[in-house]
């Protein structure tokens, strides 16, 4: 080639260089601009701006730096951006609404968010730095930030254990447990009990086949007058615990079929004595004899009855034991004294207490419930179900497993099947390409999946064999919450290590006393150690409290020493013989550690000294503003008229220095008294003993207690 | 050829790059207020409207229900109140006319001392040594949360600034 066209072509190659320099120049020029203009740098200057107006711009910038701020944790899996633009997020001075975001500063909590992050509670992406990105789920980074309104899941994940701070993970854990949830998934801190639902290996003796059919279909069992149908006959906050399955004509023939028939463990049946019966069966005064029964024995304490009040219907009593405004019409007579006599005797589990009934008494109020707790429509629109045939009872029985019913009933000789529902203890973390959102249109987004799974199991998924509850909108919050509290095992040690375990709490009652602790059901109702239910004062430390007398006459004709209560503690009839020993067991064992009742003697008060504390009670600390002596005083503390009666002078002593140390959640206020002030008030407190008498008989509360509910 | 081919690729980057530098950031959907609230409670004199409650008036509100509720609410979780039995008769959570005008500092001292320190009713119990600062300032966050009128803290700036 050349010479002369070799310098052309080298002179043309040195224009494309020169040209393409400039563009790759150019494309490199951009780069820096590209850089400046980058989100989070954006919202870094912007908090140079906006300090800058602030009066206090030289704390606020402080620790600033144009780079990206990040806190990062190890051990816990933890890079988190956020703090690049959520510049003043422990600026106290940034706290009030009218800061702008991103810069508003946390609300105080009790973690320190410089040392814990903001992903461990919010979720969301802490390596990201852009906004879409740090909170919204992308196609690379699914995990959203958790709306506010869950937080508290994000609670739930270390604290196994409850936090006062967290009501409504609280109350989520308690209606997963409640509702036996645990009959199906397998949940995280989520213990089954010893009952689910109750025992159905003699439903057929009793309730009829038309019952169960009416039951199956449609577990709410009042509907009013304008036909509305709600939860238990009310607007309840309580779901009941049957949920609602959808079943054929069919299947409901073969459940009533098979359910009908099953009589294996027949509760004995009792005749109640001829010459009680022929006393009273002729006795126009029966039935309102037994309803005022009904009353005085406190049955409403743990059973609801609708009352029709103005055109409205409520429920008015316990939840502890189902409803009972119909009961008549759907337990068979015989098993309804059967097992108002011996109720463990048909189910080992139950709560009910054994109550130590009178021929009489048991006759009267099983002719009230039988008369007057009916609704003669209750089974109107139930089919004409023939005697059950074989094959109904053999379909019945292979539904009764395939729909999971064995989950939460036993049954004599069916064994539940294993991990019925889906694994649950992990939901909480999923991502929502995990989910299966089947037609729903919904947001694709884990809270969304759960609420909609929750409300309507089929909407997600067609074949799903989740039967229906129905939620009010806050139970279904809490639930939400407490599932998206269970993130599965921690994912690092370090993680593992802060992890709050719940606490089971457990008591065991000894010898004689736990014969009647048993029989009596305490537990329903008080707290021993921890265990037990909330619906009565804890028990735990009544030995240093009560008298032993003042036990013994309580717990044979219970008085209520809360003005405001409507709930009281049922009359179990109980023999003196069982009354002393439960005095006597708690008396000795039931003691605080801080209460010795040799430190203080009532001997020792003087006149002087009750006069004193009368006059400190009534003028210096006014507590008659929470407290009833007499007729007057306030409704919040209980009433003291029989405080000398009741009360030990080392417990009153104890109270009165700190009632938090002998009660812990107590809401009487810990004052400041001198010890004198203390011996004074003591003194005066044991002399009030003028009180209500305790009665052998509860005869006299029966005016008050005319109509449910009225009992206040 | 290939020559210009390399020309037309370096065009492109150039254009991709400028075009990705002008990226508008995606815009993030506005949350359901009460999605954004720790906690909620409802207006006491119009139960359809909802205010929307952050962590330390979520706490306030815990607190409240468990020590105050008896004595400043006309209805409390047990029923009846004990309000009606006091006299004077102590005030509404809710009263904007009255706690409105009274600072942080103010309510802080006569919950931790009582109301007979501060020259009021002996009736309202010092709760300073049963309940936490925190707390005691958590109940003053939720008054403040529910006050009717609405509370107006004192010199407070206006807004002066958008971060955009």
């Amino acid at each position: 080639m050349p010479a002369e066209e070799m310098g052309k072509i080298t002179e043309r190659m040195r224009l494309v260089f020169a040209v393409s320099s400039l563009m790759f120049l150019a494309a490199l020029a951009i780069s820096p601009f590209k850089d400046y203009r980058r989100e989070w740098k954006q919202y870094k200057r912007s908090y140079l701006r906006f300090a800058q107006v602030r009066p206090d711009t030289k704390r606020l910038t402080a620790d600033y730096s144009p780079d990206i701020d990040q806190i990062w944790l190890p051990g816990m899996n933890v890079v988190d951006r956020c703090t690049t633009c959520h510049q003043g997020i422990t600026q106290s001075s940034l706290a009030d609404k009218s800061v702008p975001e991103p810069f508003r500063a946390h609300p105080p909590i009790p973690h320190n968010v410089r040392e814990w992050g903001c992903t461990i509670c919010h979720r969301g992406q802490g390596p990201a730095t852009e906004v879409a990105e740090a909170h919204t789920s992308t196609l690379a980074w699914e995990q959203p930030v958790l709306p506010t309104h869950f937080i508290q899941a994000s609670c739930g994940t270390c604290h196994q254990s409850d936090l006062p701070q967290t009501p409504q993970l609280a109350r989520g854990r308690r209606l997963l447990a409640e509702l036996n949830c645990q009959g199906c998934h397998k949940m995280q801190g989520i213990e089954r009990p010893a009952m689910l639902g109750p025992d159905l290996s003699s439903i057929g003796t009793k309730v009829s086949r038309e019952w169960i059919y009416k039951w199956l279909k449609e577990p709410r069992t009042i509907v009013d007058k304008d036909g509305n149908v709600t939860v238990n006959g009310y607007e309840t906050e309580e779901e009941p615990r049957m949920p609602k399955f959808r079943l054929t004509e069919t299947e409901l023939r073969a459940f009533t079929a098979y359910l009908g028939v099953q009589k294996a463990k027949p509760i004995p049946p009792y005749t109640i004595s001829p010459a009680v019966v022929a006393a009273w069966s002729k006795n126009p005064e029966l039935i309102s004899q037994g309803e005022l029964r009904f009353r005085q024995m406190f049955c409403t304490t743990c059973h609801s009855l609708a009352v029709t009040r103005a055109g409205e219907t409520k429920l008015i009593g316990g939840d502890i034991g189902p409803e009972l405004t119909k009961v008549g019409s759907k337990v068979n007579p015989d098993w309804l004294i059967a097992w108002l006599r011996d109720p463990e005797g048909y189910l080992p589990h139950t709560r009910m207490p054994r109550y130590g009934w009178s021929d009489e008494d048991l006759y009267k109020v099983t002719q009230y419930i039988t008369t007057k707790l009916t609704d003669s429509d209750l089974l109107s629109d139930v089919p004409k179900l023939d005697p059950p045939a074989d094959a109904e009872i053999q379909l019945g029985r292979r539904l009764f497993v395939e729909k999971g019913c064995a989950s939460c009933h036993v049954l004599e000789g069916l064994n539940p099947q294993k991990d019925f529902g889906p694994d649950l203890s992990a939901l909480g973390g999923k991502n929502a390409s995990e989910l299966e959102f089947g037609a729903a249109k919904i947001p694709h987004n884990l809270v969304s999946y759960i609420q909609a799974k929750l409300e309507d199991p089929v909407s997600v998924n067609p074949a799903a064999r989740m039967p229906q509850y129905n939620w009010n909108q806050a139970d279904l919050d809490a639930v939400t919450t407490a599932l998206l509290s269970m993130k599965g095992p921690p994912p690092t040690s370090a993680f593992e290590n802060l992890v709050v375990p719940h606490k089971e709490s457990s008591f065991r009652a000894t010898g004689s006393f736990a014969e009647l602790y048993e029989r009596y059901k305490c537990y329903s109702c008080h707290k021993f150690n921890g265990y037990g239910g909330d619906l009565a004062p804890d028990l735990t430390y009544e030995g240093s409290r009560a008298e032993r007398q003042w036990l013994v006459e309580f717990l044979e004709s219970p008085q209520t020493l809360r003005p405001t209560l409507i709930l009281r503690m049922p009359q179990f009839n109980m023999s003196d013989k069982d009354a002393a020993t439960l005095a006597d067991y708690i008396s000795t064992v039931l003691e605080h550690p801080a209460v010795n009742p040799l430190t203080t003697d009532a001997k020792q008060f003087t006149p002087a000294m009750a006069t004193l504390g009368k006059q400190l009670y009534e003028v210096k600390y006014q507590c008659q503003s929470c407290h009833t002596i007499g007729g007057s005083g306030g409704y919040v503390g209980p009433n003291l008229n029989n405080a000398g009666g009741w009360l030990t002078p080392a417990w009153i002593e104890a109270w009165l220095r700190n009632p938090q140390t002998l009660v812990p959640d107590s809401i009487e206020p810990r004052r400041n008294f001198t010890d004198e002030e203390i011996t004074a008030l003591t003194a005066y407190l044991m002399t009030l003993r003028a009180g209500i008498k305790p009665q052998k008989t509860a005869f006299h509360t029966g005016a008050r207690a005319s109509e449910p509910g009225a009992a206040r | 050829m290939r020559i210009r081919n390399f020309g037309i690729n370096a065009l492109l980057i150039v254009a991709l790059s400028a075009a990705c530098g002008c990226r508008k950031p995606a815009e993030t959907a506005k949350p359901d207020a009460l999605l954004v609230a720790y906690d909620s409670e409802p207006d006491w004199n119009d139960s359809t409207k909802i205010i929307s409650l952050g962590y330390q008036q979520a706490q306030g509100k815990r607190v409240f229900y468990q020590y105050c509720v008896w004595c400043h609410a006309d209805a409390t979780p047990a029923g009846p109140s004990n309000r009606s039995n006091l006299t004077p008769v102590p005030a509404l959570l809710d009263d904007g006319p009255t706690l409105n005008a009274e600072s942080d500092e103010y309510l802080e001292n006569i919950i931790t001392l009582g109301g007979s320190a501060m020259g009021k009713s002996a009736m309202m119990p010092p709760y300073g040594r049963s309940l936490s600062t925190e707390e005691i300032r958590s109940v003053i966050a939720f008054t403040r949360a529910i006050a009717e009128p609405p509370y107006q803290p004192p010199g407070r700036t206006r807004p002066q600034y958008s971060p955009k």
